[in-house]
């Protein structure tokens, strides 16, 4: 199946920043096969894949890239030699068009001058190589939901001169039927000779897609084996301490009582959300499904106050007074916690440390006096609250740019945990984080369920909605299509749902 | 009536400055402007900052001129935001021959730098007067114009206050000169008037920067100079403005000997200063009349087109405490 | 100013001494190239001229490190002082009024058009730079219309403010600054409303989405702001003992400079007043000292723009090579 000599060979790649991260690591990447890189938090796949793609360089140890010496000291080095890399952060340009940003930095051009015409053509023929038909070139790419954003950026380094691309977290934005078209063009490359190194914690499309598995475990070399000898428990042993590793799933349990703490009444924002109605009890934990686009961000923004809904209301906790809120404040203030979709943008002072993150929100109620911050006090919870969720990082005086995803959500979900809320919502909560991360807030949203909170979750990962809640709402074209007990769902049963509010034309997915 | 009017022209000018308004847009407003049509001749009188009290108290007297005279002529008046908004400036001079003025009376913010605008105001058959600054000699000749002077011997009239000072220090001590900016003439007559007067009495002039006529800078250069060179014995300055930042610097700096400050203008601020005495004197160039000189020759050269193109010299006089009488 | 755990006190320690050492050896360098080369530059009247000569634009320029925090721009602060200026010398001269009447008066108008720069750019969402630079217009034709553009001479009333106090070689106006450089700081760092300016200027979405409601915060740093040009009017009239609708032309520069030079972000998240402190140090004594050596017009400024240059090459330096180190 695969040349003899590896395409890419890593001999004793070593980094050190402030630590150590990576430690003599040495793996071969062979042409024509899917690569699968597996870690949790920090376990160095990252920096792997920057050293590669000359966005880093090593402090140790060697490359080799076709038979000879590689060493790229930039990008652009890496893609001269045929390695593209989309990062999990998007790298787009939000107020250029979709053509500018597919033929950026190969721009075509006569006596400096953009040819625009050329340069529409050339990308148009990128995104239909890739299916990506009814997304429109002159249109600035910030106006697309970020699932398409994904797209375009896959789309447009895999339409570059490229005999190795890593992917990582490629599908953590997409819909179903993204991922579906995504996985089969990744198997055309591969067939055609291209080496792919993918990183991903969706184990299942490991498991579907991968040829050989690479695992990493705090920056040292774990494994490398034939994807075929390994189970999706066998890998996360593998990446994870042993001591989370052997604990099973955990049977579900539901802390859903009868109290009313939020009902949701008729909320509209056109075109995005439509007449949504729904109710959440104290311990329950709500899930909403549905395809990218189909207004569930958009209605957790609308019931936090993010955006003014034009139309409907909720009530607290029973009581008759209704509130339309127009500014994310009046919803705290009346008890509401969100954990936004897009950490980096909307959670996170990336800049400021975890400290300053952790206590944010709580500020004002918990750790100052007459204006003065109670610094201590502050320092002490920052702390508890790291040792709670368990966050990985230096000290809490760290940025929290500087940790890695999953321990970065911690403390965007950890900044509502000091203040108690009646109810959170979480969007995305898991998105692009570790497994272990996962789990560790899969268990945290469990524990403010038995401390009989209400919770909606959102998320595009059906496999974490079944996992978590006791109740599924799908919307489909902004409309809450079906709401679904723990005993009736089926896959089946919401994927219908799902499309349900697009009529027939819409195409059919996984 | 006149409030309103200043506010309106300040408010123009200070959005035609900062937007960059197209020319022509707002070529300020005419005082009198009920009878445009009667034939008056219309003058355009060109200052600088309006908003330095010298050329304000400029433009108030052709003001106050105009509306004594109010049937014999109209009068424009434009100024520029500071003094170093050359480009402004050459843009009104434009705008006023747009406008198709019958004079211009100007007192330029560069003695090089306005003459072509100034050479196209003539062959547009506009009478040109130069007020305040004096055009750079060379310049006119190479552009082959000539245009008269109207004004002030600045460098007389810094003599003058500097022989003033001198009789009050002894043959070699040690002053300093606060310079306006360099390339002005003004600023390089009022020098070289003041150099003179300390040559004639045996007086060392030990340090001498410019302090771009502001009062905050030459605060600052005049206490580096005192620190700098303790022995200084007075502080000639080219404008008051800057005389009054040296009086603050000589206060703060104190040293145990008094200093002395001069200053050129004769401002109502230093008026004050020198009751209290600390300014010992300035030079008054009668600037409330300057402009209104220009303007009586202005109307002169229209009326008789024959008459002789000459410069003329107006007035300064040296002014004391004891002038100021109780 | 951050804190790290007890692991170790000492790198600790050196940490939050480092940035200051930087600035610090800048301007030990400034003082001996100026010492080596002039006469009297090292001496008890240069320092107190020195010191006499900041407090304006220390206070502004603390305001404007405030301002630049948020992420936004205050390019009013030297109208705002001109017209502060203007208004205590229309008090205290055309109405004759006492100094007492003149110094609330100074700062209410300067808090005054503060208010406005916050209230609009914050209400009505422009850009602080557009809004900032109407009222940089604005208030210095006010100060024109004031005082008819007349320089106001107001004399020994107020000459005492910026004087020096005798014994003590610096002036109460240079108290007060160096009270509004410790309030600033202990304001940014130790408060609410601090941490909130910080972090407003560091996300304001993420902190709206935290639910904190930032309008009333970020108006009231505008609002400072005015205040302190309001400030900076009064100490610049008494030094001065004069009242000059002409005055602080261009500050706001020297201000943001200041700011830069001591490592505030323009971009908003990252400043701290101290350093911004050091800043209008650097200015002060590379002005004084030029004047020291007699360097013309054209040398003080290529030097000047200079050192802002450099020193701001430094600190993104040390940004880049902190920030790659974290990664």
């Amino acid at each position: 199946m695969s040349a003899a000599t590896p395409l890419l060979r890593l001999r004793d790649i070593t980094m050190d920043y402030a630590v150590r991260v990576l430690h003599q690591v040495s793996v071969d990447v062979k042409a024509g096969t899917i690569h699968a890189l597996l870690g949790a938090n920090g376990a160095g796949k990252s920096t792997l894949c920057r050293i590669i793609s000359g966005l880093t360089q090593p402090t140790g140890g060697s490359m080799m890239f076709d038979g000879v010496e590689y060493a790229p000291r930039t990008k652009s080095e890496a893609e001269a030699a045929g390695i593209q890399i989309v990062q999990q952060e998007l790298n787009l340009i939000p107020t250029l068009t979709v053509a500018e940003n597919v033929m950026f930095g190969r721009t075509p051009h006569r006596l400096g001058f953009v040819n625009r015409h050329e340069q529409r053509q050339q990308a148009r023929r990128a995104l239909d190589r890739f299916g990506l038909k009814d997304i429109p070139v002159d249109q600035p790419v910030g106006e697309l939901g970020i699932g398409q954003q994904q797209m375009i950026e896959i789309a447009s380094a895999l339409d570059r001169e490229c005999r190795l691309l890593i992917l990582d977290e490629p599908t953590a934005a997409l819909s179903g039927g993204e991922t579906e078209r995504l996985f089969h063009w990744l198997e055309q490359l591969r067939e055609q000779g291209t080496a792919i190194i993918y990183i991903s914690h969706r184990l299942e499309e490991v498991v579907r897609l991968a040829d050989e598995i690479t695992v990493l475990c705090d920056g040292r070399h774990v494994t490398t084996k034939s994807a075929k000898d390994v189970t999706t428990d066998q890998m996360v042993d593998l990446m994870t301490n042993s001591t989370e590793a052997t604990s099973p799933v955990r049977e579900f349990q539901s802390h859903r009582t009868d109290r009313v703490v939020m009902k949701v009444n008729g909320m509209t924002r056109e075109p995005v959300v439509r007449d949504v109605s729904f109710t959440v009890h104290a311990g329950e934990r709500f899930g909403i499904a549905g395809l990218v686009g189909s207004g569930r961000t958009e209605l957790l923004r609308l019931l936090f106050g993010a955006d003014v809904a034009e139309q409907g209301n909720l009530q607290l906790n029973g009581e008759p007074r209704k509130f339309r809120f127009r500014h994310p404040w009046q919803a705290v203030k009346h008890g509401l916690a969100m954990v936004t979709e897009d950490r980096k943008e909307t959670g996170l002072l990336l800049a400021q440390s975890i400290r300053m993150n952790s206590t944010l929100v709580s500020l004002k109620q918990r750790f100052q006096r007459l204006g003065w911050i109670n610094r201590s006090g502050e320092r002490t919870e920052s702390e508890e609250l790291r040792r709670r969720l368990d966050t990985r990082c230096n000290h809490i005086e760290q940025p929290v740019g500087t940790l890695s995803g999953g321990n970065q959500q911690k403390v965007a979900v950890g900044k509502w945990l000091v203040e108690e809320a009646d109810v959170y919502l979480f969007d995305e909560p898991t998105r692009g984080i570790d497994v272990a991360a996962r789990r560790r807030i899969h268990a945290l949203i469990e524990e403010l369920a038995a401390a009989g909170k209400a919770i909606v979750i959102v998320s595009s990962d059906l496999e974490e909605l079944y996992e978590t809640c006791d109740t599924i709402g799908v919307m489909s074209a902004g409309r809450m299509v079906g709401v679904n007990r723990r005993d009736d769902w089926s896959t089946e049963i919401i994927m219908r749902q799902s499309f349900a509010g697009y009529g027939s034309s819409t195409e059919g997915a996984a | 009536m006149k409030t309103v009017q200043r506010l309106l022209l300040l408010a123009t000018l200070a959005m035609g400055t900062v937007l960059g308004c197209a020319p022509g847009e707002n070529g300020g407003n005419a005082t009198g402007s009920g009878a445009a049509d009667s034939g008056k001749p219309r003058i355009a009188l060109i200052m600088k900052s309006l908003a330095n009290d010298f050329f304000s108290a400029m433009a108030k007297g052709a003001e106050e001129h105009q509306a004594a005279h109010a049937g014999e002529y109209e009068l424009i008046v434009n100024g520029i935001k500071d003094e170093r908004d050359l480009s402004r400036q050459v843009a009104l001079v434009e705008e006023m021959i747009a406008a198709g003025v019958d004079a211009i009376v100007i007192a330029p913010a560069d003695s090089k730098a306005l003459v072509p605008a100034l050479r196209r105001a003539q062959k547009a058959g506009i009478v040109v007067i130069n007020i305040d600054n004096r055009l750079d000699q060379e310049v006119l000749e190479q552009e082959g114009v000539s245009i008269p002077f109207v004004g002030p011997d600045n460098k007389a009239g810094a003599k003058k206050v500097g022989d003033y000072l001198a009789t009050k220090l002894e043959a070699g001590a040690a002053v300093a000169v606060l310079e306006g900016i360099r390339t002005s003439f003004n600023g390089t007559q009022r020098r070289l008037g003041f150099e003179e007067a300390m040559k004639a009495a045996d007086i060392n002039i030990v340090a001498s920067q410019s302090a771009q006529w502001e009062m905050s800078q030459a605060n600052t250069v005049a206490a580096s100079m005192l620190s700098e060179h303790p022995e200084i014995k007075a502080i000639l300055a080219a404008n008051d403005n800057m005389a009054l930042g040296a009086v603050a610097a000589v206060q703060s700096a104190g040293l145990d000997h008094p200093v002395l400050v001069v200053g050129f203008d004769n401002i109502p601020a230093v008026r004050e200063a020198m009751k209290e005495g600390k300014v010992l004197a300035t030079a008054d160039q009668h600037g409330d009349k300057l402009a209104v000189y220009g303007i009586e020759y202005a109307l002169k050269l229209i009326e008789d087109s024959e008459a002789e193109v000459e410069d003329r010299e107006t007035p300064v006089d040296l002014i004391t405490a004891e002038d100021l009488g109780e | 100013m951050s804190n790290p755990p007890k692991t170790s006190r000492r790198s600790a320690l050196l940490a939050s001494v480092i940035p200051y050492a930087g600035m610090l050896g800048v301007l030990l360098l400034l003082i001996v190239i100026f010492s080596l080369s002039s006469r009297n530059f090292l001496s008890a009247s240069t320092v107190t001229s020195v010191l006499n000569q900041i407090p304006d634009l220390t206070v502004i320029a603390v305001g404007m490190t405030l301002v630049l925090i948020i992420g936004g721009i205050d390019l009013s602060v030297g109208s705002l002082l001109a017209l502060s200026s203007s208004i205590m010398g229309v008090v205290m001269i055309d109405q004759g009024l006492p100094l007492a009447a003149a110094i609330p008066a100074s700062l209410f108008v300067g808090s005054l058009c503060g208010l406005v720069n916050g209230l609009i750019s914050v209400k009505a969402r422009i850009p602080s730079f557009i809004v900032t630079l109407g009222m940089l217009e604005m208030a210095r034709g006010f100060a024109y219309l004031a005082t008819d553009s007349q320089t106001k001479y107001i004399g020994s009333k107020v000459e005492w403010i910026g004087t020096a106090i005798p014994g003590l070689a610096i002036s109460p106006a240079f108290l007060v600054a160096i009270g509004v450089v410790i309030a600033g700081q202990i304001l940014l760092t130790r408060t609410v409303f601090g941490r909130y300016a910080v972090a407003i200027g560091t996300n304001a979405e993420a902190v709206r989405m935290s639910g904190i409601n930032a309008a009333p915060y970020s108006i009231a740093i505008f609002t400072i702001s005015g205040l302190l040009c309001g400030v900076a009017g009064v100490m610049q009239t008494s030094r001065l003992s004069s009242a000059d609708p002409n005055a602080a032309v261009g500050l706001e520069l020297a201000a943001i400079a200041a700011c830069v030079i001591g490592g505030t972000s323009l971009m908003g998240g990252r400043g701290s007043v101290i350093h911004t402190f050091f800043g209008v140090l650097i200015i002060a004594v590379l002005q004084t000292g030029l004047a020291h050596v007699g360097a013309t017009d054209p040398i003080k400024r290529i030097i000047t723009g200079g050192v802002i240059v450099i020193a701001v090459l430094l600190d993104a330096l040390r940004q880049r090579k902190r920030n790659s180190r974290a990664q």
